[in-house]
C-alpha cells in the first residue's frame, strides 16, 4: 500500500490518517465497479471524493461504511483492520455513513429517531425485560438532552414530536445527520447530502458541516456540486472507472490533465 | 343474574383473557417489530399440548382411547410455564430457520406453509397428541379446590388475570423500553437500523422467541378451562382471527389490541351465540367467516391503522411544539 | 413396494401434476403481472367447481362443465384483480396488507359456497369411462382427458405468451410495469387480460381437480392452495415453464412418496421442500432472482 505523493505532502509529522483503505476492489456482475482504490482520511479534515458518475464513488463508501465486502483490498480505520466487520459494529466504533436516499424511521417521532441512533443503550439490552426502567432511565435522559441540543443547533427543535416520515425532504435531510451526529462518530461518512436539497437548505448544510469540521470531526464528503466541495475540503479524491486517478486540493487537481480529462470537461 | 347468564359471563372472561394474551403475543411480533408471522397459531397450539399432556396422567389411563407423550400429571403452574417454555423454544428454532431477509409476503407464505406441516405432522404422527382426535379430558388445575362449579369458574378468571397481568409486565417493559423503539425502528427500516448499530438478527429472534412463549402460555391456559384441544383448532385461518383482531384494535398499541381482542374473536364470536341458528347447520358459522373476513378488508381500506393507533412517545419539558400531523402510511 | 405399484404411482403422478399445471401456471401469470400472491386462488377453484357442478346437474356435459368453469374463473378472477386488488394496491396496501387482503377474500369466497351449498360433498355424475392401460399404468379415459387438456393448455399458453403481442406485453408488463407503460403498453388493459386467461386456468384446474377426486366440498381448492404455491415458487414465481416443469416433479414425486410412505405425509414432503426452497433460493429452482419488493401500481 502506498501513500499518493500528494498526501505524503500533506500529512504533518505524526499525524495517521483515521482511516485508510488500499487496494480495494469490487466487482458486480463481472464488471469492476471499484478496480483499485487507495486513499487515506486525514484526522480532523474533510475529505471529498468526486468524480463522474460510475466512478465507483457509492461502492467505495458502500465498503468503508461495511454494507459491501471488498473483492480485494483493506480498510482500516483507527488503527484497526477492519475489513471484516459487519455495519452495525462499525458504527458501535464511530464509524457512521449517511444515505443518499430517506431512511428515517417513519413511524417513530423526530426525537425517537435521534434517540434511537446512540448504539450501546442499557434501555435495548434485552435483560431490560428483567430490569425494567431502573436500569436505563438515567441514560434515557441523558440522550434526550443530548438530542435537544442537536434540534436545537439544526433548528428543529419544534418538531421534536413530529413524526419522521411526515418531514419534508430536507428536513429528513437534515434528520439524517443529526442522526449520525448522535452516534458520536469519529468519522462520518456522507453520501451525496446536498442532492435534491434547496439551494437555501444547502447552504444551512454547508453551514454545519464547515461548524462540525472545525469541532474536529473528520468528514468523507462524496458530492458533485465543486464549489462546495473546494470551500468545504481540505483534499478532494478523484475517482473514474472504479479507480482513484488522482488526489489533492481543489487547485492542484485543476491543474492536472487526467483529471480534466475524466470528469471535469466530461 | 341468574347462574347459567354469570357461567356464561365468565366463560367470556376466560376467553377475553385468552385472546389478550394472543393479540399482545401477536403485536409484540408484527405490531412492533414487523415480523409477519403466519404461524403464529402453532405457537398457541405447542402449548396447549405441552400443558396437556404434562397436566394429564398417563396415556393409559381412561381407558386408553388416547394416545399421547409424556402424560405426567405436573401441578399447576409447571404445565403453563413448560408450556411458554416448550413454545418459546420452538419459536427459537424456527426462528433460527425462517427469519431471514424474504420479501414480507414471501415471509408470510413460508410462515403459513410451517403452520400448515405442523398440523399435518400433529395429525399424523398420532401418538404425539393423538392426532385428528386430538386430546381431551385434561384436568382442570387446582380442581381439588372445595368449589362449586361457578365458584371454580370465577377462579379461574382470577386465574387468568393473573397470568394476564404477569404477562403485561414483560409486554410493556419491552414495548415502552428503548428496546422496544430498537424494535419499531427495524421495522421500519430494517437497512437503516442495522447501520445504526443494531443487531437486527438478535432483537427479532429475541421478539419471536417471546411472543411464542406469550402465544403458548395463552394455549396452556385455554386447554386447561376447556379440557380439549385438537387440529381443528387452530387451522391456519385462525392467525387471520388474531391478526384481524390487531388491525382493528389497533397495530403497535397494547390496549388497542385489547379493544381489537374484545371486538373481534370475542364480541364477534359471540354475537352469533344470540342470533338464532337459522337456515342450515353451519349458515351462521359461515356467514361469521365472511363478516370477519370483510372486516378485515374494510379496516385494511378504511382505518388501516385501527381504532385506537399506535401513540406517539412524548418526552417531558418539551419546548413549544408544531401542529401535529397524522401518522404517516401503513407500513404492512 | 412393487415396481408395478411404482409405476403405477407415477401415473398418479402424472394425472396430479397435470391439474398442478394448469393451476400453478394460472397462479404465477397472476403473481407475475401484479406481483400479489392470490390466497383466494384455491377458493376461486372450488367456486369455478361449483359452477362446472350446476351444469353438470343440469345436464351439461363434461364438456359444458369445463367451458362453464373456465369461463367463470376467468371473469371473477379479472373482475377481483381490478375491482379489489388493484384498488387496495392503488390506495397504498403494501406487500404483507394484501397477503391479508387475498386471505380474507379466500376466507369470504369459501363460506360464501359453504353457505350456499353446505358442508356436505358433492360429485359430478359423469362415467369415468372405461380403463386403459399404457406402458403398464392404468388411467380412466377421464384421467386421460385430463392430462391431455393439460398438455393442450400448456401448448397454448406458452404460445400465446411467446408469439403473440398480447403475451410479449404481457411479459413486459410482468417484467417491468413502469417501463411498460413508458413504452406505450396499455398495461392495465393487458393485466385485465392476463387475469382472464390465468383465471380461465383457474376455472378449468378447479373442475379437472374435483373430476379426478371423487368428491369435493367447499373447502376443496384451497386445501390444494399450498401445493399450487409450493409448485409457482419452485418454478420461480411469474415463470410459467419454471410452474409446468415444477409441477410436474412435485406431482410425480408426491404420489411416488405416497406409495413408499404414508399418503398423508406425501403433502408433508412437498411442503418441506417448498420451505426450504423459499429460505434459500428464494427464486425458486429455475427463477433467476425476484427484485420487485413493492406492488406495482
Amino acid at each position: 500500500m502506498s501513500l499518493s505523493v500528494e498526501q505524503e505532502r500533506q500529512r504533518a509529522p505524526g499525524d495517521e490518517a483515521l482511516l485508510s483503505v488500499a487496494g480495494l476492489r469490487r466487482e458486480f456482475g463481472g464488471v469492476w465497479a471499484v478496480a483499485d482504490a487507495t486513499f487515506g482520511l486525514r484526522r480532523g479534515a474533510i475529505t471529498s471524493l468526486i468524480g463522474p458518475n460510475g466512478a465507483g464513488k457509492s461502492t467505495v463508501v458502500g465498503i468503508v461504511g461495511g454494507a459491501i465486502a471488498p473483492s480485494a483490498g483493506r480498510v482500516v480505520f483507527d488503527g484497526a483492520d477492519i475489513t471484516g466487520l459487519p455495519p452495525h459494529q462499525r458504527a458501535r466504533i464511530g464509524l457512521v455513513r449517511t444515505y443518499q436516499l430517506s431512511s428515517e424511521f417513519g413511524r417513530l417521532t423526530v426525537l425517537e429517531n435521534l434517540l434511537v441512533a446512540r448504539p450501546g443503550q442499557h434501555g435495548e439490552r434485552i435483560r431490560t425485560l428483567l430490569y425494567g426502567k431502573r436500569s436505563w432511565r438515567r441514560q434515557e435522559a441523558e440522550l434526550v438532552d443530548q438530542a435537544r441540543v442537536l434540534l436545537d443547533r439544526f433548528a428543529m427543535s419544534g418538531m421534536e414530536d413530529e413524526y419522521a416520515g411526515n418531514l419534508s425532504g430536507g428536513q429528513k435531510r437534515l434528520l439524517e445527520i443529526m442522526r449520525a451526529l448522535m452516534c458520536q462518530p469519529k468519522l462520518l461518512l456522507l453520501d451525496e447530502p446536498m442532492a435534491g436539497v434547496n439551494p437555501t437548505l444547502a447552504q444551512k448544510i454547508e453551514g454545519y458541516l464547515a461548524g462540525l469540521a472545525a469541532e474536529g470531526l473528520t468528514m468523507l464528503l462524496v458530492e458533485h456540486e465543486l464549489g462546495l466541495v473546494e470551500r468545504l475540503s481540505e483534499s478532494v479524491i478523484v475517482m473514474a472507472q472504479g479507480k482513484v486517478i488522482a488526489t489533492g486540493t481543489m487547485p492542484e487537481l485543476r491543474a492536472r490533465p487526467e483529471v480534466l480529462h475524466a470528469y471535469l470537461a466530461g | 343474574m341468574n347462574a347459567a347468564f354469570t357461567f356464561y359471563a365468565t366463560t367470556i372472561l376466560v376467553y377475553l383473557g385468552v385472546d389478550i394474551l394472543a393479540v399482545w403475543s401477536l403485536n409484540l411480533q408484527y405490531g412492533v417489530a414487523g415480523i409477519y408471522n403466519f404461524a403464529w397459531i402453532m405457537f398457541q397450539a405447542v402449548g396447549a399440548y405441552t400443558a396437556g399432556v404434562l397436566t394429564l396422567g398417563p396415556a393409559t389411563g381412561n381407558g386408553g382411547f388416547q394416545q399421547y407423550i409424556l402424560g405426567l400429571r405436573l401441578p399447576e403452574p409447571l404445565p403453563l410455564l413448560a408450556a411458554g417454555v416448550v413454545s418459546g423454544a420452538l419459536a427459537l428454532v424456527v426462528g433460527i430457520v425462517a427469519l431471514r431477509r424474504l420479501r414480507t409476503d414471501y415471509q408470510a407464505m413460508v410462515m403459513l406453509v410451517i403452520s400448515v406441516i405442523a398440523v399435518l405432522v400433529i395429525e399424523n404422527v398420532t401418538g404425539l397428541f393423538n392426532g385428528p382426535a386430538g386430546l381431551s379430558l385434561v384436568p382442570q388445575p387446582f380442581g381439588s379446590l372445595p368449589l362449586s362449579s361457578l365458584g371454580y369458574q370465577w377462579f379461574y378468571v382470577a386465574l387468568t388475570a393473573v397470568v394476564c397481568l404477569i404477562v403485561y409486565l414483560f409486554v410493556h417493559r419491552v414495548t415502552s423500553s428503548p428496546l422496544g423503539r430498537a424494535l419499531r425502528a427495524t421495522r421500519d427500516n430494517e437497512d437503516a437500523a442495522q447501520a445504526l448499530g443494531k443487531d437486527v438478527v438478535r432483537l427479532r429472534l429475541f421478539v419471536f422467541v417471546l411472543g411464542g412463549a406469550i402465544a403458548g402460555i395463552s394455549g396452556a391456559v385455554l386447554i386447561q378451562f376447556i379440557g380439549a384441544w385438537s387440529p381443528g383448532s387452530w387451522a391456519y385461518v385462525e392467525t387471520l382471527v388474531v391478526l384481524t383482531a390487531i388491525i382493528v384494535g389497533g397495530t403497535g398499541n397494547n390496549a388497542g389490541v385489547m379493544l381489537g381482542a374484545l371486538l373481534v374473536p370475542v364480541a364477534f364470536n359471540e354475537a352469533t351465540r344470540f342470533i338464532p341458528q337459522f337456515g342450515r347447520p353451519g349458515l351462521v358459522d359461515a356467514l361469521q367467516w365472511i363478516v370477519i373476513g370483510l372486516l378485515a378488508l374494510a379496516f385494511l381500506w378504511f382505518w388501516p391503522r385501527g381504532i385506537i393507533p399506535e401513540r406517539r412517545r412524548r418526552f417531558p419539558g418539551t419546548p413549544a411544539v408544531s401542529a401535529q400531523l397524522a401518522d404517516p402510511g401503513e407500513v404492512a | 413396494m412393487t415396481g408395478s405399484l411404482f409405476v403405477q404411482s407415477i401415473g398418479f403422478g402424472l394425472v396430479t401434476a397435470s391439474i398442478l399445471a394448469l393451476a400453478s401456471v394460472g397462479f404465477t401469470l397472476q403473481f407475475g403481472v401484479s406481483n400479489i400472491l392470490n390466497l383466494a386462488y384455491g377458493d376461486l377453484m372450488t367456486a369455478s367447481a361449483f359452477v362446472g357442478y350446476a351444469v353438470n346437474q343440469a345436464g351439461g356435459g363434461i364438456a359444458g362443465s369445463l367451458a362453464a368453469g373456465a369461463g367463470f374463473g376467468a371473469l371473477a378472477s379479472m373482475l377481483l384483480n381490478r375491482y379489489v386488488y388493484r384498488r387496495f394496491v392503488r390506495h397504498g396496501t403494501k406487500l404483507f396488507g394484501m397477503v391479508v387482503v387475498t386471505l380474507a377474500v379466500g376466507i369470504i369466497v369459501q363460506n360464501i359456497l359453504l353457505a350456499a351449498y353446505g358442508a356436505t360433498f358433492f360429485s359430478y355424475s359423469f362415467s369415468a369411462g372405461k380403463q386403459v392401460h399404457i406402458l403398464g399404468m392404468v388411467f380412466d379415459t377421464s384421467q386421460l382427458m385430463i392430462i391431455g387438456l393439460s398438455v393442450v393448455t400448456m401448448g397454448l399458453v406458452q404460445l400465446l405468451l411467446t408469439r403473440t403481442r398480447l403475451g410479449k406485453a404481457m411479459r413486459a408488463t410482468a417484467a417491468n410495469p413502469g417501463l411498460a407503460q413508458a413504452s406505450g403498453i396499455a398495461t392495465d388493459q393487458v393485466t385485465d387480460l392476463a387475469w382472464l386467461i390465468s383465471g380461465a386456468l383457474c376455472g378449468l384446474a378447479g373442475i379437472v381437480l374435483v373430476l379426478n377426486t371423487s368428491a369435493f366440498q367447499s373447502t376443496t381448492g384451497n386445501d390444494f392452495l399450498v401445493i399450487i404455491v409450493a409448485a409457482a415458487m419452485l418454478g420461480g414465481v411469474g415463470r410459467p415453464v419454471g410452474a409446468m416443469l415444477a409441477s410436474i416433479v412435485l406431482g410425480v414425486v408426491t404420489e411416488a412418496a405416497a406409495g413408499f410412505l404414508s399418503p398423508s405425509f406425501k403433502e408433508v414432503i412437498a411442503f418441506g421442500v417448498l420451505v426450504v426452497v423459499l429460505l434459500f433460493r428464494p427464486a425458486g429452482i429455475f427463477g433467476q432472482g425476484s427484485t420487485v419488493k413493492e406492488v406495482p401500481t
